[in-house]
């Protein structure tokens, strides 16, 4: 193998091939959980926006406003964030003009899906939660992987505190192995509680997920924000 | 007249003094040569009905194709150059999948038709993006489908234009087919008042014999979507008109 070191440093000059090294990614944390019920969804995430053990700063809302009725939750890299939502805000647009009519949930939920899929080999690095109101106007919950791999679920929590949340999710809201549980049936209330108890939770345990969480309550009367301080440690 | 017409009909992108594509209005009137086609929209659903010209007992009748599925949901009736239409046709089909596929629900009709009408005026020789064809499509187009504002039809010509309408005639039959529409027509109109009405209008425009294999009948439903008539509902259909 021939010497691949810097021809003006020929003492520093090793067999071994040069590595180059390129990180494109960053993790800025941040969780989101979204509940659906009959006539409702809410979505909720933290406006904490980190880098390791360094805080950028406390209040970055991680919701973003499709449509009247459908709401995006995004953590992870927030560069990816901020383009993805960029790129779907004018693809939404472009949809409107193109055919008259506002995007429906389902068809934004499918159009993110597409829009992930086609980075599927430099993927954004974004752990996305789509919520709103479907045709019926019954809440639905759609949640994806970084490549476009989505599901239509009636909870989910993703994000950095996403694998510490959803087995509370799948106890409290899901009925998961219980035995004599009737009720499946999530009041508005219920999930508002069940959502800033997990947060409170999740600011526990995680370091990335934490300050405030920012709710959004999305029924047939429009969307309605809330937010709620959690730990600033 | 004449004389200024043939300086300015060389070029597709070419306007004359007075501010017209000769090239788009021939193409137009390449339609008027082509066989006649209705479609007419009624609550219940939309209908369409062609004349299919038989040149020869030799001829494999089924074989002409002038009615054609776009989409579950989407119909489309050509009249004119038959070759061209297969372009069109093929450019509906595409988009109405990629439109499935990217917002997974169905496209709606005045879309499908905006992406069709899009292809239409891709002619001349523009550098950019490619000419998809050198001269005009001929061929005119009924569009029959149901998406969420209920039955519809839509009409397009060469020119890429395209309107909606509740009834319409295209081909060579046209202005009078057009002008019996304009009575029968009502709002109240049952699907199988229209049915029968196409194919009364069509009987009166034809040449030949109006008779199961030299006509094809269509239903754009919400039930059923799109329902080609085989030949026995032609029959039955015939047997009704006078």
């Amino acid at each position: 193998m021939a010497s691949v070191a810097s021809p003006s440093f020929p003492d520093y000059s090793t067999q071994a091939p040069t590595q180059h090294m390129f990180s494109p990614y960053a993790d800025n944390g941040g969780s989101v959980v979204a509940i659906a019920g009959d006539d409702f969804v809410i979505i909720g995430a933290d406006t904490r926006l980190s880098a390791g053990f360094s805080i950028y700063t406390r209040e970055q809302n991680k919701l973003f406003r499709l449509t009247d009725n459908t709401v995006l939750g995004c953590a992870g890299c927030w560069c990816d964030t901020l383009t993805l939502t960029r790129i779907l805000k004018a693809r939404m647009q472009m949809y409107e003009q193109e055919h008259n009519k506002t995007m429906s949930t389902t068809a934004a939920a499918q159009m993110l899906s597409t829009m992930l899929y086609y980075k599927r080999f430099f993927p954004y690095y974004i752990s996305n939660i789509l919520v709103g109101l479907d045709t019926e106007g019954k809440g639905c919950v759609y949640s994806y992987d970084p490549i476009g791999h989505c599901e239509r679920a009636s909870y989910r929590a993703g994000g950095s505190a996403g694998a510490l949340l959803q087995p509370l999710l799948d106890n409290q809201i899901g009925l998961k192995n219980m035995q004599n549980v009737t009720n499946k049936t999530v009041s508005l209330d219920r999930a508002l509680a069940v959502v800033k108890d997990v947060f409170i939770s999740a600011a526990e345990r995680d370091i990335y997920t934490g300050d405030k969480i920012m709710i959004m309550v999305i029924t047939k009367n429009g969307i309605k924000e809330d937010s709620f301080d959690l730990r600033k440690d | 007249m004449f004389l200024t017409r043939s300086e300015y009909d060389r070029g597709v992108n070419t306007f004359s003094p007075e501010g017209r594509l000769f090239q788009v209005e021939y193409a137009i009137e390449a339609i008027k040569l082509g066989s006649t086609a209705i479609g007419i929209c009624t609550s219940e659903g939309v209908v369409l009905a062609v004349e299919k010209r038989i040149t020869s007992p030799l001829m494999e009748s089924t074989t002409i194709e002038k009615i054609v599925e776009v989409d579950k949901h989407i119909g489309c009736a050509v009249s004119g150059l038959m070759a061209d239409s297969r372009t069109m046709i093929d450019r509906a089909r595409v988009e109405c999948q990629n439109h499935w596929f990217v917002y997974n629900e169905s496209m709606s009709v005045e879309s499908c038709a905006q992406a069709v009408s899009n292809l239409a005026i891709q002619f001349g020789d523009s550098d950019d993006d490619g000419a998809a064809m050198s001269r005009p499509f001929g061929v005119a187009i009924l569009f029959a489908g149901i998406d969420e504002k209920g039955p519809q039809l839509y009409h397009m010509d060469p020119s890429g234009t395209f309107v909606e309408f509740d009834a319409k005639a295209i081909g060579s039959g046209s202005e009078g087919a057009q002008q019996s529409l304009q009575e029968m027509y009502h709002r109240s109109m049952t699907l199988s008042e229209a049915t029968t009405a196409a194919l009364t209008i069509l009987k009166q425009v034809m040449e030949e014999k109006l008779n199961s294999s030299n006509v094809e009948v269509m239903t754009m439903t919400p039930t059923n979507f799109f329902h080609m008539f085989p030949k026995e509902q032609v029959e039955e259909v015939i047997t009704t008109i006078t």
